[in-house]
């Protein structure tokens, strides 16, 4: 165990062969704040992130304590109608900022910032992403973007939810163009940070590693890539008109002046649906690097996983009109849309099946990342089947707009996509700041919120199956039942992101140093020192499969795994072997 | 005919009714067998594929578990393409057939029968209120049992969402157009309507009460509600049905009646006191002033409330319906300790006996047939009343139909009388008036451009008139071989010639305005 010797814990080298690495190289706050360290950059994803994770979870839990009661526990009246109305407003201005601040600003950047940006040029055996201060400008656009929705919270909170659905986005008082201008500006970083993505991909790969032999992490960070550079232009476009309609009216949104306002609905949703599969991609790009590691043994159907990730990605673009089924779009155009629907829940269950059979006869080891990566298949099956059931259309008519939406997207999005991130970074953790983490409280802290997960979103779905409609500010006594259950399920849920907070924090001081290689990933990034140093790798890598871990052994010395022989096609590098 | 067979096939097998029941409500319309079934199917199979995947996690992580004996993987292959085509075939297969199942229970949902009973939803913030086809106005959602009813709903300011899971259907309502759905309710019964769109402070409380009865009674329940003015026969004090339209018409989200702040200024002593307007001056509330603040809010803005956010009420407080301004306003007056001779209504507070208005020629005999009625216990009174209007020894005049009709057809959503600007035309001079056509050319609307435009909208392209809005649906309720004399669709022509100060011979239908007596 070693004695912190300054505030940063970046002044601890926790390497001693190697006292220089990313974290040590320089020291300066500018070291950090203009850094072109694609691992800093990420870092600083990271921290932010996790802040703006902060901020809409305990919104999160505001919302759940207003609907312990049927009158609203926190924001109610004083006994008259328009006073409750009132008060509701105050309701509907933190769940907006709840949606808009996790979508935004946590599920969209949080896995392709934060971890792809750390993990993916190591994946590649590279120095860096293609473009390093384009990167950075995504960081600060990024930043730019949450300081501007801060500042329209100030002035007058955004009470439209995160949609901005018009003509109630024209017409409210709230300060909406400032926050569509922040989120104008994220999604310009989400437009810089894909195209380096891709670039890189395209460009760095080391020899010897052709696309079907890079790891599926890769795979899905180009898939979100994709999509990032082809569909967020046309949510900053929708954004644009939005203020222009606002500050202007131009007319195009607005009916009183001839607009549509159903127009909004279909912009809007031609970027956030795909924007789904920008948030689930990496995630599953994550589950598909963790199972194989801890089943010991090579993932399956590698093609079919890697495939099944563009498969996604490209009718993704073509399903959008689900989101609208009940505001009078013709018939036979929700019935294409609905189709569609349905092709696109396949590729996902190619994986889950994939995932499944990498276990199948493995030597499984259940450490924190193997747990949530199965957490993670759990939920994301839940999720996956409550939203075929929402692309029938005559289903849809008895679901739309309910709480079965919300707990549906909740657990794709929470139990997917926040369950990979955090998966990610209990497998990337060691690497990233060279320390481990209490396996025994990181294994309870999984069960604890898995369960809270799903005491708060199963009741949902019930509830919603029911007829309660989402967005309630109050509601009717007889859903009170369903609606505390939920609550105490939050509830749960934030007292295991205490706990993980809390170790997270204490191994960055007190946590035993991390060996080159913990979990004996067979992937790039476990060849070099943990954490790694400013230029990555001594020696460029050489590329092998990514998922034979037929040659790693357990040594119990370092409490990692090394190489037992070199295979004659590929020298390891020094750093590697110890 | 494939989709048949297969829900034919389908429908034969149980798929466990009561434990499904937990989560879907008990369906009571003609679409909630359909939608149950597929939600049976779905829900069990999602029970199937989640227990066999948690199954295989759970068996998986303990059967092949890392010990410290057995450190390596056991030897399987990494690929098997039999096995990836199965595995994508038969989540393929399921969806296929739920999407046909689904498409073919909605593409019911959006045809609703020729034969529907008609009602108007009017949405706004945060309020819904439902015209009947005999022109009664209500917050309650009457339904009839075992006849399809034909939804035409508009919204006054932004997206709200029809929803009503006991009947399953759902709608969004999207303001400057008319969204229509239809539903047949199986069961009488009280069920609730729900906004499922969210619209702003109230959201969560706009909410109606839906009564589904049989159609006698349904009947009475809508004449009842057609006279708000009247209790058991007996005309109410003025400032008694104010305090109704203070509910009906949605007052209440914005004002409120004991002092408490709201969206708007309260209402609670009101009255003859003194306010600031937002351009400095000090005027007191007198009664001209609270019928501009109510009839043209534009006008007016009292310091320190938003401006554009009262909507117009317009047309529900002008004209024939100039008495709920009255009444609005004793009952402003009623909560006020300032209320004074200047800012009561020129009226009484009690109406004279039992004819409650004299402001007005139509409104009376519009008025007389809910007057006999109004409240009616006995269902043979009612019954006698409703024969009486179509065909009772006094005829009535066609533009008076038309004025019903106006209503009761939904025009009321999209069409003002007074020249307001609505989402079309106003009907207000009108008829004999030259209208722009988008191709450039210039026409006179006479009888037969406002036959066209009626039942046939798609055929002329109006300047300023938005495309494809206008529905097409008036067609089929007011011309062709079920109405052979097309009364309704006169009537209603004779009633824009009545707004118009240049109907001529040329612009009236053919037919006579009064009929002739049988």
């Amino acid at each position: 165990m070693t004695t912190v010797t300054g505030s940063n814990f970046g002044d601890t080298p926790v390497v001693p062969a190697k006292p220089d690495n990313y974290l040590t190289h320089g020291k300066t706050i500018s070291s950090w704040l203009l850094t072109l360290d694609h691992k800093r950059i990420g870092i600083m994803y990271l921290i932010t992130a996790l802040l703006a994770f902060f901020i809409g979870g305990m919104l999160a839990e505001v919302i759940r304590t207003q609907l312990l009661v049927p009158q609203g526990l926190v924001f109610h009246g004083t006994g008259s109608v328009a006073s409750s109305y009132a008060a509701y407003r105050y309701y509907n201005q933190v769940f907006t900022l709840h949606g808009i601040i996790m979508v935004f600003l946590v599920l969209i950047p949080i896995i392709p910032g934060a971890l792809g940006n750390f993990a993916l040029p190591l994946l590649l055996g590279a120095k860096d992403v293609a473009f390093p201060k384009l990167n950075l400008i995504s960081f600060y656009l990024y930043v730019a973007g949450a300081v501007l929705a801060i500042v329209s919270t100030v002035l007058g909170a955004v009470d439209t939810g995160w949609t901005f659905y018009t003509p109630f986005s024209i017409q409210t008082e709230s300060y909406v163009v400032v926050m569509v201008l922040g989120i104008f500006l994220v999604g310009f970083s989400s437009i810089f940070t894909g195209i380096n993505f891709m670039v890189t991909i395209h460009k760095l790969r080391p020899p010897g590693m052709t696309w079907f032999r890079m790891p599926l992490f890769l795979w899905s960070i180009y898939a979100t890539s994709l999509i990032q550079v082809a569909a967020t232009p046309v949510v900053g476009i929708t954004f644009v008109l939005l203020m222009m309609e606002r500050v202007m009216g131009i007319g195009i949104f607005n009916p009183a002046l001839g607009g549509n306002p159903v127009l909004f609905q279909e912009f809007f949703w031609f970027y956030s649906h795909p924007a789904v599969y920008i948030m689930i991609l990496p995630a599953m790009g994550i589950v598909s690097e963790i199972i194989p590691v801890f089943s010991r043994k090579h993932i399956f159907g590698y093609e079919f996983i890697a495939l099944s990730s563009l498969a996604i990605a490209l009718i993704g673009f073509l399903v959008w009109g689900h989101h609208i089924f009940v505001n009078g779009q013709s018939a036979e155009l929700d019935a294409v849309f609905s189709f569609l629907t349905f092709i696109v829940a396949v590729p996902s269950a190619i994986k889950v099946w994939n995932w499944l059979a990498t276990m199948y006869k493995g030597a499984i080891v259940l450490k924190t990342p193997m747990l949530y990566a199965l957490s993670f298949i759990v939920l994301f099956t839940i999720g996956g089947l409550t939203g075929v059931v929402l692309g029938a259309l005559s289903e849809d008519v008895v679901l739309h707009d309910t709480y079965f939406v919300v707990g549906h997207f909740h657990y794709v999005m929470m139990g997917g996509t926040l369950i990979g991130f955090i998966a990610g970074l209990h497998y990337w953790w060691p690497k990233m700041f060279g320390r481990m983490y209490n396996e025994r409280i990181a294994q309870w802290t999984c069960v604890i919120l898995f369960i809270g997960i799903n005491l708060t979103f199963f009741p949902q779905l019930m509830v919603g199956a029911d007829g309660m409609p989402r967005r309630y500010a109050s509601y009717l006594p007889m859903y009170q039942p369903y609606m505390i259950v939920s609550t105490i399920g939050a509830y749960i849920q934030l007292v295991a992101f205490l706990s993980m907070a809390s170790y997270l924090m204490h191994s960055l001081f007190y946590g035993k140093k991390a060996p080159v290689n913990p979990w004996g990933a067979a992937s790039l990034d476990w060849e070099t020192s943990s954490p790694p140093p400013h230029d990555n790798f001594e020696t460029t890598p050489s590329v092998g499969d990514p998922y034979d871990y037929a040659d790693l052994v357990f040594d119990s010395g370092i409490n990692g795994y090394v190489r037992t022989e070199k295979p004659a096609d590929s020298p390891i590098p020094v750093t590697a072997r110890h | 005919m494939s989709v048949t067979t297969i829900s034919q096939i389908l429908g034969h097998m149980n798929f466990g009714h009561t434990l499904a029941a937990l989560w879907l409500p008990h369906g009571e319309s003609t679409f909630s067998p359909p939608v149950q079934f597929l939600w049976d199917f779905w829900y069990w199979m999602s029970v199937f594929f989640t227990l066999l995947i948690v199954g295989l996690v759970v068996f998986f992580s303990i059967r092949y578990r890392y010990t410290k004996n057995r450190t390596i993987a056991d030897h399987s292959p990494s690929h098997n393409n039999p096995l990836e085509i199965t595995w994508t075939a038969i989540p393929l297969i399921i969806v296929m057939v739920m999407f046909a199942l689904g498409f073919k229970t909605y593409m019911n949902m959006d045809s609703p029968p020729a034969n529907s009973y008609n009602i108007h939803v009017i949405a706004q913030k945060w309020s819904w209120t439902f015209v009947y086809e005999n022109g009664a106005i209500s917050n309650t959602l009457y339904l009839p049992v075992n006849k399809p009813v034909k939804l035409n709903m508009t919204s006054k300011d932004v997206l709200h969402g029809f929803w009503i899971p006991d009947l399953s259907i759902q709608r969004d309502v999207v303001p400057g157009r008319v969204m229509t759905t239809w539903v047949e309710a199986t069961h009488p019964g009280k069920y609730v309507l729900q906004c499922a769109e969210y619209c702003g402070d109230g959201h969560s409380e706009m909410r109606a009460n839906v009564v589904v009865e049989a159609y006698p009674k349904f009947q009475r329940q809508i004449l009842a509600a057609a006279n708000i003015f009247e209790e058991d026969g007996k005309p109410l004090p003025l400032a008694t049905v104010g305090k109704k339209l203070y509910t009906t018409l949605g007052c209440l989200g914005c004002h409120s009646v004991d002092g408490s702040k709201g969206t708007g200024p309260t209402w609670k002593d009101l009255a003859g006191s003194k306010e600031v307007l937002a351009n400095g001056r000090t005027v007191s509330v007198n009664y001209a002033f609270l019928k501009t603040m109510i009839t043209h809010p534009g006008r007016v803005l009292i310091k320190g409330f938003p401006a554009g956010v009262m909507p117009s009420y317009g047309s529900r407080f002008t004209g024939k319906n100039v008495k709920n301004l009255y009444a609005v306003v004793w009952y402003i007056n009623s909560l006020s300790k300032y209320a004074n001779k200047a800012s009561e209504p020129p009226v009484p507070n009690l109406p004279k006996g039992s004819e409650p208005a004299s402001s007005s020629k139509s409104g009376s005999a519009a008025a007389t047939p809910a007057t006999a009625t109004a409240g009616a216990k006995a269902p043979a009174a009612a019954a006698t009343a409703v024969a009486k209007v179509p065909a009772g020894p006094k005829p009535v005049p066609l533009h008076v139909l038309g004025a019903k009709l106006y209503t009761s057809l939904g025009c009321i959503g999209c069409h003002t009388v007074n020249g307001q600007p609505g989402v079309g035309p106003t009907w207000k001079n009108l008829a004999g008036y030259p209208q722009k056509l988008t191709n450039g050319k210039t026409v006179i609307a006479d009888y037969q451009f406002l036959r066209t435009m009626i039942i046939d909208p798609g055929k002329l392209d109006v300047v300023g008139v938005p495309a494809g809005v206008m529905p097409t649906m008036y067609k089929y309720q007011l011309s062709g071989k079920k109405h052979p004399h097309e009364t309704k669709l006169n009537a209603l022509i004779w009633y824009i010639n009545t707004l118009s100060n240049r109907s001529s011979k040329a612009t009236q239908p053919p037919v006579p305005d009064v009929p002739a007596a049988k």
